[in-house]
């Protein structure tokens, strides 16, 4: 049986670790072999944290067909009320996939040396508490406890933004936080009119109250649906409100660009996920409210906005960024369809999406490092850096979805499932805006590649930092190749969606 | 279980890493090593032939586990024509792998060279011997990335913006491909191609199944460069590196038209044939006047091509065009409310017949072209003339390659388009819209002379011309091997067709 205390572990464990680090970068800072042994607690860190979520995950599969299970604080008549934890495959999965891209994202940081910007102990204690604030997020059971978990998550994650203090990162940082308050006032203003109708945030409760709802309340309550949707949306950067995310993850540091865009971006789409698909159910027998037409508009939007900036970006950080932007519209497609292939689709999507992203920003990273930033710096890379080039391609190929790297099979799942959804104009956009992708980065492999590079240094890789950015590799194609890997995972996914309506 | 097929995926797979390793240390070595891969897979799918000729259904089947939840199964079949057009490209792996010892010599990066060549064959047999359509699109697209990085990396002149153009122009057909092959898993819930067929027929949705065809058709099609979506194809083949126009022109132009024939109309055309027999009649004829349009268009340009590789590759598109026609006389079954058809006729046959002897012949014609150019070092056919002298063995070779495309006897292509003109006749019979698309192909055939003597002529006969410094020799050992072991080929398709077309005849769609 699944316990409170089970859900707990690996978030108080990350919180721990995260208050321990500073010390114990303290004691290390004077020994000769710094880099190894502030490797070896994080490895010891990261291998408590996966074991902890490795026992809640066995815990839970332990039960015979598992559901949807809500644990609250207080039991009885306050239940209702009280902060609770929800623990389902989707969840379970997004805990093992979010200390998974953690570690090896901290991993890259230790080794990642640069002049002005070497990470102090404090940035590796928010990168824990960040990882802890978001296991918090995806295993909440009500709205109100995934808010404040989220709004820890945003206030780390400015902090991994601004860490380079200069004007730019400074004013990118700026942005962010402005956008993320007015998220945050929409989404409590949502909550608050939700709260007041129903009188409960709970998700499984909620859902409950609204099928029984009377109709007069109803549009009262699909506005505030609107709000925090539209909240989260902002948190998402679904085009138009994407425009904070370009400048905040150019300006943050390359570490820091990889584990926004591979977690917290995941964390928003997460809650999408869960308000759209689990609570207010467009279609069926329990429909609420048919959001769909609405979710396709914005996801061809973002899609073709995503990728047509993309298309123009002349510093290749940047470039990265407008894809992030534009995976938002492919992950998006998956939810409108709301199919079980299209579940499926996303939370894969999820993944791959986020691995490659991380993977791209952690080479564009060690590219940058050496003073090459636009296109035109690019040139002839392919022969000064073959190891990093090597990954940014192979990310570049998962981008377009190219098999048999992972970004292919998401794709398909993807398309397919807008297909199935009747959304066949929705698919044609998409491959489409893939056939962009193509166009822009193989742009970038021909800079890396074909053209010649304006000096002659000779510069050494250095071939540690390279580990985890191949080990991200690596994941790419063994998952490209054996999907059936993670997609075992998120079988039980659609069988519990199906239990709350029946999904195509 | 059996896991010969597999093993045909598996070994090249392996292999890759050791390739590289061995290309470090040496050109010849990793160049044999990729021949002797080639040879092994050559074994692995001959083996397959007796199961194909005594079978029942004549296919032989071969499936592992891969990914349940999407219903999709490592599916491998081989039966006469997957087969054959694969043995065929085997062989030109082979020699273009030979052929590589004396032309990759001294160049850079030779151990990255191989080990993409092993990735690229993976692609190149794959895309034959599976029945799985995820996993075909997997070895479609194998057969894109690596053939980029070749083209981009060894190529002539501005070869990445050659390369580019080839990624993109194909890349864009094959989401569309994606698209379709999406739209089949969600009509009947199958990624195997043979039970989606059946189940295709009985679909809810025959309108769909329509813009089915079309999206695949049209993917594969620029695969195949056909006019209009042609544009690719001169600017990759010609700025390849020989071994890689070979493969290029020879197999996987080929692989559009084997996927036409196979996936559109093998699968999606009998659903759409059973649901609306207008429709279908006018898709094929379609299909026959775009076929006219690349013959007479490619056979015009290379008639006045000056650049050696530019000629052989608008003769790419002349004979993508005699392919398309062939393939347009897929037997459609005019009564509406009938399942279609089913075991190949004299015109499809011809056809298949038809991809081999063009992937040899052609592959034989841009080896030999590539020798000449790396002899001369130059590939202008106006400053070239009287090889014939210096280079005979390059010269018998490239005429032989030439007389081929030109449908000249004894050689190759020769019986293969006697054999799509004799279907034809045949479909002539019934459907009086042939006619005249019969009559054009008869005068683009006389073209195709016109353009093979043309370059004959201007390279090996004539004057000598002033090479001035320049001693022009013949080629060296391993590159006359290779361009034996093709000129034989061509010879035997040409002299001895049967043991192909008894596998050929043994297809069944559907």
């Amino acid at each position: 049986m699944v316990e409170i205390l089970d859900i707990s572990l690996p978030i108080i464990s990350l919180i721990i670790s995260a208050l321990l680090t500073i010390p114990v970068f303290k004691i290390v800072r004077k020994s000769s072999h710094k880099t190894a042994l502030t490797l070896g607690w994080f490895i010891v860190v990261f291998i408590i944290a996966g074991a902890t979520v490795a026992n809640l995950a066995l815990t839970y599969y332990s039960i015979a067909n598992p559901g949807l299970l809500n644990l609250t604080l207080n039991g009885g008549a306050s239940s209702i009320i009280s902060s609770s934890f929800l623990v389902d495959a989707i969840s379970i999965y997004m805990a093992i996939i979010i200390v998974a891209i953690s570690a090896v994202v901290v991993i890259y940081t230790v080794f990642f040396v640069n002049s002005n910007e070497r990470p102090s102990d404090r940035y590796f204690a928010i990168m824990l508490m960040l990882t802890a604030a978001l296991l918090g997020a995806v295993l909440s059971g009500d709205l109100l406890t995934f808010f404040i978990f989220w709004e820890a998550a945003t206030a780390a994650a400015a902090f991994l933004m601004m860490y380079r203090k200069n004007a730019f990162s400074l004013n990118a940082t700026l942005k962010y936080l402005v956008m993320v308050i007015i998220a945050s006032a929409f989404v409590l203003f949502g909550l608050s009119i939700v709260y007041g109708i129903t009188g409960t945030l709970n998700f499984i409760a909620l859902r409950d109250a609204l099928t029984t709802i009377a109709v007069s309340d109803k549009s009262l309550l699909i506005l505030a649906f609107v709000f925090i949707a539209a909240g989260y949306a902002i948190e998402a950067a679904i085009v138009p409100f994407h425009f904070w995310l370009p400048d905040a993850y150019t300006a943050a540091p390359a570490p820091s660009s990889a584990f926004l865009s591979a977690l917290v971006d995941q964390g928003s789409y997460y809650i999408l996920i869960r308000i759209l698909l689990y609570i207010v159910i467009p279609k069926g027998p329990n429909a609420t409210l048919d959001w769909t037409f609405m979710l396709a508009i914005l996801a061809a939007l973002t899609m073709i906005a995503g990728n047509i900036f993309a298309l123009i970006q002349n510093d290749v950080k940047r470039l990265i960024a407008y894809i992030c932007v534009a995976d938002v519209g492919y992950n998006l497609i998956a939810i409108t369809s709301y199919t079980s292939l299209g579940l499926i689709g996303n939370l894969y999507f999820f993944l791959i999406g986020g691995i490659t992203t991380a993977l791209a920003f952690m080479v564009v990273g060690i590219i940058n490092k050496h003073g090459f930033k636009t296109l035109e710096d690019f040139s002839g890379i392919g022969k000064k850096l073959p190891l990093a080039s090597l990954a940014l391609v192979i990310a570049g190929l998962s981008f377009i979805g190219v098999p048999p790297l992972g970004g292919f099979m998401a794709k398909y799942l993807v398309f397919t499932s807008a297909l199935q959804a009747n959304l066949s104009w929705l698919a044609v956009i998409g491959v489409l805006t893939s056939v962009l992708q193509a166009a822009y980065l193989f742009r970038l492999i021909h800079y890396m590649y074909a053209r010649k590079s304006k000096d002659a240094t000779v510069i050494k890789e250095s071939k540690r930092i390279l580990i985890p950015i191949f080990i991200l590799a690596a994941a790419l194609l063994v998952l490209g190749l054996f999907p059936q890997l993670v997609l075992n995972l998120l079988e039980p996914a659609t069988r519990q969606l199906q239990l709350i309506t029946p999904l195509p | 279980m059996s896991f010969t097929l597999l093993a045909v995926f598996a070994l090249p797979a392996i292999s890759i890493p050791f390739v590289y390793l061995t290309g470090k240390k040496s050109n010849k070595a990793a160049a044999i090593f990729v021949a002797l891969i080639a040879l092994v897979i050559l074994a692995l799918l001959l083996t397959t032939v007796p199961a194909i000729l005594n079978n029942p259904g004549h296919r032989y089947v071969e499936s592992h586990a891969w990914i349940q939840i999407l219903n999709a199964d490592f599916s491998l079949f081989a039966d006469g024509m997957s087969v054959s057009i694969a043995i065929i490209s085997v062989i030109l792996i082979f020699a273009a792998a030979l052929f590589s010892i004396n032309y990759m010599e001294g160049k850079k990066n030779v151990a990255v060279y191989y080990a993409l060549l092993t990735m690229l064959s993976i692609g190149l047999v794959g895309v034959f011997i599976t029945s799985n359509l995820i996993l075909f699109y997997f070895c479609w697209e194998l057969m894109l990335v690596p053939a980029y990085f070749i083209v981009g990396n060894w190529g002539y002149r501005d070869s990445y913006k050659a390369a580019f153009k080839f990624f993109i122009f194909t890349h864009a057909g094959a989401v569309f491909v994606l698209l379709g092959i999406g739209a089949i898993y969600w009509l009947t819930g199958f990624t195997d191609m043979f039970q989606a067929q059946t189940a295709l027929l009985t679909t809810a949705f025959p309108d769909v199944v329509k813009w089915v065809l079309i999206a695949l058709t049209a993917g594969f099609a620029v695969k195949m460069a056909i006019v209009p979506v042609h544009m690719w194809l001169p600017d990759a083949h010609s700025e390849a590196p020989a071994t890689m126009s070979a493969l290029l022109s020879g197999v996987i132009i080929s692989a559009g038209a084997y996927a036409i024939l196979r996936l559109s109309l093998g699968v999606v055309f009998p659903a759409v044939n059973l649901a609306d027999p207008a429709f279908a009649l006018n898709f094929l004829h379609a299909l026959a006047i775009f076929g006219i349009i690349s013959a007479f268009f490619g056979s015009l340009i290379a008639l006045v091509e000056t650049d050696i590789k530019r000629l052989i590759a608008y003769s790419s598109i002349a004979h993508m065009g005699y392919i398309m026609f062939g393939i347009s006389l897929f037997p459609s079954n005019a009564v509406a409310g009938t399942a279609v058809l089913v075991v190949s006729t004299t015109a499809i046959a011809g056809t298949i017949l038809h991809i081999l002897s063009h992937a040899v012949s052609k592959g034989l014609f841009f080896l030999s072209a590539g020798a000449v150019m790396h002899q001369t070092e130059t590939r202008d056919i106006r400053e070239m003339g009287g090889l014939a002298g210096k280079m005979p063995f390059t010269a018998v070779s490239a005429t032989i390659a030439a007389l081929s495309i030109a449908g000249a006897p004894p050689f190759a292509c020769f019986i293969s388009e006697v054999l799509i003109f004799i279907g034809a006749f045949q479909v002539m019979a019934t459907d009086s819209f042939y006619i005249l698309p019969t009559v054009l192909m008869l005068v683009a055939t006389v073209l195709s002379l016109a353009y093979s003597l043309r370059f004959t002529s201007r390279v090996f006969l004539g004057s000598n011309k002033n090479w001035g410094e320049k001693k022009i020799v013949e080629v060296p050992k391993y590159m006359k091997i290779a361009l034996a072991i093709v000129v034989v080929m061509v010879i035997i398709i040409g002299i001895y067709p049967t043991p192909f077309l008894n596998l050929i005849q043994t297809v069944q769609f559907g």
